[in-house]
Order: structure tokens, then C-alpha cells, then sequence
């Protein structure tokens, strides 16, 4: 397959509404799924992006009685993370997503069987920088945020970076990745090794964390993350960090590049309606000097998901209520 | 598409107070943005009519998130209506609306009745701006009450506002947070409406079991989609046979519509235009949907022109 030109954050593509057919939809491990689906081509899509996706309807033919019934649930779509993107002959591509069920879309995902239809809109959002000078690129990943540095890894290699993913799970059976067995893996934090497959053959080692210490490094990413940097001697300025995860361990790897002047990207998630910036849902609170009391809110959908991490404001719901 | 198709075009043309529409399918405040945001969807020219979020006189960030939640078949918003504000809709929107070739319709929110007037007067002034839509359901300030739930004040706001809408028409959005949408419709129309639209959302709240936190940070919001459609046909035939027919008064209804068969209810129920909210967030070519789908619904029932079914529900 040949490597994208993923040099820089501008998407090629406009955003399309279609319909898509599954070809895998597999349990990775306790509550995560990876589905494959085959759509029109999407090529132009990159790392950071997100698809929206909702069930399939019947398109509603004007000559059809009934009429087009969206209301079974999910009734809005959800977004996910391109976990992955490969061309398929012709004009089609394959794309992956990886979701862990938790409520009534993933339920509704994790019921779809090879050669069913779920309607796509997408490739939505901007998506990671790459063409940022350094020499170094590290992902942090935690829980669900895993996806979108499956696809950045390959775009790393692509761009000839120096990748690595320091990735964290609650548990050992939560971590969505194939763990080659033969390979090593760091209980303090300080080596990475090639031990996550989905990683390894993107030339990107490994550092990984579980909070009750069943695999890895013992805690949380953001330790690991730590220990690593001590132990590496990789120059601040030479590195720049992505992240994607639960908010508190993102924001933890934001003050972390902060303290040390470190270039950091952080992927955010917000309850979405749209996706396309009209409902106005997705709000991210952001620093920005010239508004009033210095600071707004931007759209996680279409000024995001991939924001630099120095802007945002991580109060969670992001300062006072206004009118 | 239908097998009679050919024979006779039907007429799926509706007029608004003089305001003359392609057809009857609209898009819905504060669910289409400005107009762009949809473009690589849809054609929004094709449509009968484009309505843009509410416009306030300043700039507002809005309620902090979470502000969406899903809930059966609808969901809930509190988006506290985040808006550039009237200058900049001026400067940076009004140029791309009057690109479409499409009668525009701007929603106007304000805290009290100097607002909603300023606001009116300036956009009274831009051409291609046909229809000025009062947007009711804000608290007004000085007691925090919506204009929309009380005749009175809803009829003092509407005259209020009237004598600075000269050139565009004067539409107002009635809230069906009320014991009678009748009431409000008639005081509406006493203070000058020239065409109703019905129905915003229904204050709803949703918890979080887990937490006990409400899943809005603001609480409650407006709960819209499929679960209100029969709440809003209902509340659109009241007002049609109560108050909108005998006026003159055309209505602009919505509320979950989601394919053309929703859009023919509304239409026997009195209205004359519909427009599509949420299920737009779902699927933005919806209103394409509906607008061929009335079509064939006229062929299979004879109709040569959609309006003829306005109102036409069996009594
Ligand atoms: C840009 C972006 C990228 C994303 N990428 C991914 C990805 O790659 N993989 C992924 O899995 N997800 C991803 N998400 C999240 C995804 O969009 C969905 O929000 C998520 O999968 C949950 O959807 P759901 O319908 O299954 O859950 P929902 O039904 O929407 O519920 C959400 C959560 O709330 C809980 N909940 C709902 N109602 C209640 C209640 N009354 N009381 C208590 N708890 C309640 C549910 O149990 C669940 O935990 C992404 C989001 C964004 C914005
Ligand atoms: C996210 C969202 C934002 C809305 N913003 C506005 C608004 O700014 N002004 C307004 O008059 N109505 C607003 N509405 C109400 C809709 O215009 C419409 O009246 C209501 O949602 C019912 O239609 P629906 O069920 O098709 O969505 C909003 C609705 C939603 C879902
Ligand atoms: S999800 Fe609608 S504006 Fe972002």
C-alpha cells in the first residue's frame, strides 16, 4: 500500500454522506470491538479525523409509501476516530474504527454482522499536524484514545519520524492491542519495545501502562510518560507529543509538555449532535487574547478534534456560565 | 422515482405573507448554522426557504457543555444560544445568505423588547433578508420568564417590534411550553405577526443515574426530534383551526419531522411550509428527501399543486 502524504494537517477531501458495508466486526478484547467497513473512497482523509456514523436507512425513494423512519435508536450519530484507512480497488477504501461499548450506539455497532450497511458521514474535523520539525514524535494514549494514534503512527513513519506510543489501560483485558508475548516489556517506564503488533509494523515501539499494574508499567500513562522522558535525553525541542484519551490524562500530558516547553496536540471528544459546526454541542473552552476575559469556545467538530494543547482550557466544563 | 410522473408537474410552490417559496420545506433555527456548513451535503438553493440561528444583539459564547443529550427518539439541547451577534452576522454572513437565491429567514433573539426592535430594525434594512423570525422562547431579563408562555407580554413584544419591520415580514415562533398554544397564537398575530411558526422545543431534563448529575450542565433544555412530531401536529392543527385560518396567517410548522409523510401531516393539519431541525443533524439531504417525496404524493393523489392540501385533514 503506499504511504500517504500526511505532511500536512490539511485534509484533501470534503466531507461526503454515504453508506458503507461491513466486512469485520471483532472482539479485540473485554468490551472493544474493531469494525472494518467498505465505503467510497476516503483517501484523502488523515490521522485525527473522524467518521459519523448511524445506522443504515432505507433511502426514501420518492415512490415509497412508508417514508423514511430515522427514529429506531441510535437516532443521532456518533463520532469515532479512523483507526485506520486503506485504498481498495476501485474508489472504495476500507476503513477502520475501534469502539468499546458502553451505550446505545456501540451496543447497536456491536450487533452488526459481516455484509450489513451503516451510513457514513465523514472524513469530519481537521486532524494531527505533522509537519512540525521534530525529529521526535510520542503518542499518550488512554482507554478509547487509543484509535486515532493507530492511524498517526503509520502517518509518522510516512512523514520519517522517530514514533513512539506510550499507551495506558485501566487493566491488563482493557487494552485494545495484539501483545506479541516474545516481547519484553517495561515495568519502570524507561524502554519501549515492539511488543504491540499494531504498532510494531509502523516501526513504533511501545510503552505501556495499567492502573492495577497487570501489564507494564504500573499507574497511570502519564507516569510512564515521565520515567521515560528522565531516562531518554531526548532534547524538548526536538519532540513534539499527541494525545488522545480521557480528559484528566490529557490533561496531565498538556501540563507535562507545558513544564518542559514541549510541543503537545491533544485529540478532544465532546457530545456531538451534528458534526459539521451548526448545532453548536461541541464546545471546547480555549484560551484567546483578544476575546473577552481572554478567553472562547471553539468547535471540538470543526475547529477540532485535534487542538494545540497550550490553548485549551481544561476546567472541564470551561469557566463561568454566560447569560 | 414514480411511474406517473411525466404527465402533469405539480406545483409544490407556497407563498408566506407575499413571500413566494419553491416549495414548503425549510430548515429549522439554530440546526443549519449560517448556510455553509451544510454545502457539502446539500443544495440549500433547492430548498423552499433557509432560517439561520438566532441572532442577538451581542456576540454570546452560550451555556457551557455538556449541551446535547440524546434521548429516545429526540434529544435535549441547552446551546444558550451561541451566536456571532447581529454586527458580525452583518459583516460575515448576511453575504453568503444572500448568494442562495432563496428567501432567508433570520431568527432573532434578544433579553427584552429594545433588543428584539434593534435588532429588527437593522436587519429590516438588508434586502435579501425576507422574513424576520422572533424567537419567543428566551427569558427576558428583568424576571426571567419566556415572552412565548404568556398572551400579554407576548403581544406587547410583537407590537412592540412591528413598526420596525417595514420591509421584511414578521414571523413569530411560538413556544408550546403553554396550557394554550391558541392563546399565544392569537396574541401573536393581535401584536402584528404576519406568519406563525410552531413548534420550538419542550423544556425536558435528563440524569445521569450514575452520578445524579443532570447530563445538561444547564440542566434542562429544549427536547426536539421524533418524539415531539404528534405534540406539534396537534398544537399546529389547534392553531390553524383556532386562530391562523381565519386570519390569513400563514403557519411554518416543525417538530421531528423527519421524511415527506411527516410533511404531509403538518401540511393537513394547516400548515403551509414545514421545516426540518434535528433530523437534519442526521441526515442533511432530508429536506431533498421530502421535497421529492411530496411530489409523488401529489401524483398518487391527483393534487397539481402541494398547497391544496393545506389544512385539509378531515374534520
Ligand atoms: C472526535 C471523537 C472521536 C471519538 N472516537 C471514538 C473512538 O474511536 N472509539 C470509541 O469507542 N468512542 C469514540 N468516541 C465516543 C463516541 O462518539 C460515543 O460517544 C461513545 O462511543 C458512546 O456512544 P454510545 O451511544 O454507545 O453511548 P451513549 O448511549 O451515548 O452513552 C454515553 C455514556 O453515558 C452513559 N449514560 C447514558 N445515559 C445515562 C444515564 N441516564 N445515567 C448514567 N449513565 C448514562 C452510557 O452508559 C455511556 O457510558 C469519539 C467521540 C468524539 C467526539
Ligand atoms: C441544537 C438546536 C438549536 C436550536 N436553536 C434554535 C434557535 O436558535 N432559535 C429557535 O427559534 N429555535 C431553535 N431550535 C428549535 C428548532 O428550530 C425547532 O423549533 C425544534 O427543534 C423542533 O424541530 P425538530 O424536532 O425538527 O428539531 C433549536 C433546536 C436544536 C435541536
Ligand atoms: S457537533 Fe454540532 S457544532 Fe459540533
Amino acid at each position: 500500500m503506499p504511504v500517504m502524504n500526511h505532511s500536512n494537517c490539511e485534509p484533501s477531501i470534503h466531507p461526503r454522506l454515504i453508506d458503507a458495508t461491513v466486512i469485520a466486526n471483532t472482539l479485540i478484547c473485554r468490551e472493544h470491538f474493531r469494525i472494518t467497513f467498505e465505503c467510497a473512497d476516503m483517501t484523502g482523509a488523515r490521522a485525527g479525523q473522524f467518521v459519523h456514523l448511524a445506522p443504515a436507512r432505507s433511502a426514501s425513494h420518492p415512490s415509497d409509501t412508508i417514508g423514511t423512519n430515522w427514529s429506531p435508536v441510535p437516532l443521532l450519530r456518533r463520532a469515532f476516530s479512523i483507526a485506520g484507512l486503506v485504498a481498495a480497488a476501485p474508489d472504495r477504501c476500507h476503513i477502520d474504527v475501534i469502539y468499546r461499548v458502553v451505550g446505545t450506539a456501540t451496543r447497536w455497532m456491536a450487533s452488526l454482522r459481516v455484509g450489513d450497511s451503516l451510513s457514513v458521514m465523514g472524513p469530519l474535523g481537521n486532524c494531527f499536524p505533522l509537519s512540525t520539525g521534530k525529529r521526535h514524535a510520542w503518542m499518550v494514549a488512554g482507554g478509547v484514545g487509543l484509535p486515532p494514534m493507530l492511524w498517526l503512527a503509520e502517518a509518522l513513519r510516512g512523514a520519517d519520524r522517530d514514533g513512539i506510543a506510550f499507551v495506558g489501560a485501566r487493566s491488563r483485558d482493557l487494552l485494545a492491542l495484539t501483545v506479541d508475548r516474545n516481547v519484553p516489556v517495561s515495568i519502570d517506564g524507561t524502554r519501549a519495545s515492539p511488543a504491540a503488533r499494531e504498532f510494531a509494523r509502523h516501526e513504533v515501539p511501545v510503552v505501556i501502562s495499567t492502573d492495577d499494574g497487570t501489564f507494564g508499567f504500573a499507574g497511570r500513562i502519564g507516569g510512564a510518560l515521565r520515567a521515560y522522558f528522565a531516562a531518554a535525553g531526548v532534547p524538548a525541542d526536538d519532540l513534539v507529543v499527541y494525545t488522545c484519551g480521557p480528559e484528566a490524562m490529557m490533561a496531565d500530558a498538556a501540563r507535562f509538555c507545558a513544564e518542559r516547553g514541549i510541543e503537545c496536540h491533544v485529540c478532544m471528544e465532546r457530545a456531538m449532535a451534528c458534526g459539521t459546526g451548526t448545532c453548536q454541542s461541541c464546545v471546547v473552552a480555549v484560551h484567546e487574547p483578544s476575546a473577552v476575559d481572554g478567553w472562547r469556545y471553539e468547535l471540538c467538530c470543526t475547529q477540532g478534534p485535534v487542538f494545540d494543547a497550550g490553548r485549551v482550557i481544561w476546567s472541564g466544563v470551561g469557566g463561568a456560565v454566560q447569560h | 422515482m414514480g411511474q406517473n410522473t411525466t404527465t402533469t408537474p405539480i406545483d409544490l410552490s407556497v407563498d408566506l405573507a407575499g413571500v413566494h417559496l419553491i416549495n414548503p420545506v425549510m430548515t429549522a433555527s439554530g440546526t443549519s448554522g449560517f448556510g455553509p456548513e451544510y454545502a457539502a451535503f446539500l443544495d440549500i438553493s433547492s430548498l423552499g426557504a433557509f432560517v439561520t440561528k438566532a441572532v442577538t444583539p451581542e456576540e454570546r459564547r452560550g451555556n457551557p457543555q455538556p449541551r446535547t443529550v440524546e434521548t429516545a427518539a429526540g434529544m435535549l439541547n441547552a446551546i444558550g444560544l451561541a451566536n456571532v451577534g447581529l454586527e458580525r452576522f452583518c459583516r460575515e454572513k448576511v453575504g453568503y445568505l444572500s448568494g442562495l437565491g432563496i428567501p432567508i429567514v433570520v431568527n432573532v433573539a434578544g433579553r427584552n423588547a429594545d433588543d428584539y426592535a434593534n435588532v429588527c430594525r437593522r436587519l429590516d434594512e438588508i434586502e435579501c433578508l425576507s422574513i424576520l423570525e422572533l424567537n419567543v422562547s428566551c427569558p427576558n431579563v428583568s424576571d426571567g420568564l419566556d415572552y412565548g408562555t404568556d398572551a400579554g407580554r407576548l403581544e406587547a413584544l410583537v407590537a412592540h417590534v412591528r413598526p420596525f419591520v417595514r420591509r421584511a415580514k414578521l414571523m413569530v415562533k411560538l413556544s408550546p411550553n403553554v396550557t394554550d398554544i391558541t392563546a399565544t397564537a392569537r396574541a401573536a398575530v393581535n401584536g402584528g405577526a404576519e406568519i406563525l411558526s410552531l413548534i420550538n422545543t419542550l423544556q425536558g431534563m435528563a440524569i445521569n443515574v450514575e452520578t445524579r448529575k443532570p447530563m445538561l450542565a444547564n440542566r434542562v433544555g429544549g427536547l426536539s426530534g421524533p418524539a415531539i412530531k404528534p405534540v406539534a401536529v396537534c398544537m399546529t392543527d389547534k392553531v390553524y383551526r383556532a386562530v391562523a385560518r381565519d386570519a390569513g396567517v400563514p403557519i411554518v410548522a416543525m417538530g421531528g419531522i423527519q421524511n415527506w409523510r411527516d410533511a404531509v401531516e403538518f401540511m393537513l393539519a394547516g400548515a403551509t411550509a414545514v421545516a426540518v431541525g434535528t433530523m437534519l443533524f442526521v441526515d442533511p439531504t432530508v429536506p431533498i428527501q421530502i421535497r421529492e417525496g411530496l411530489t409523488d404524493y401529489c401524483h398518487r393523489h391527483g393534487l397539481s399543486a402541494v398547497r391544496n392540501i393545506v389544512g385539509q385533514v378531515d374534520r
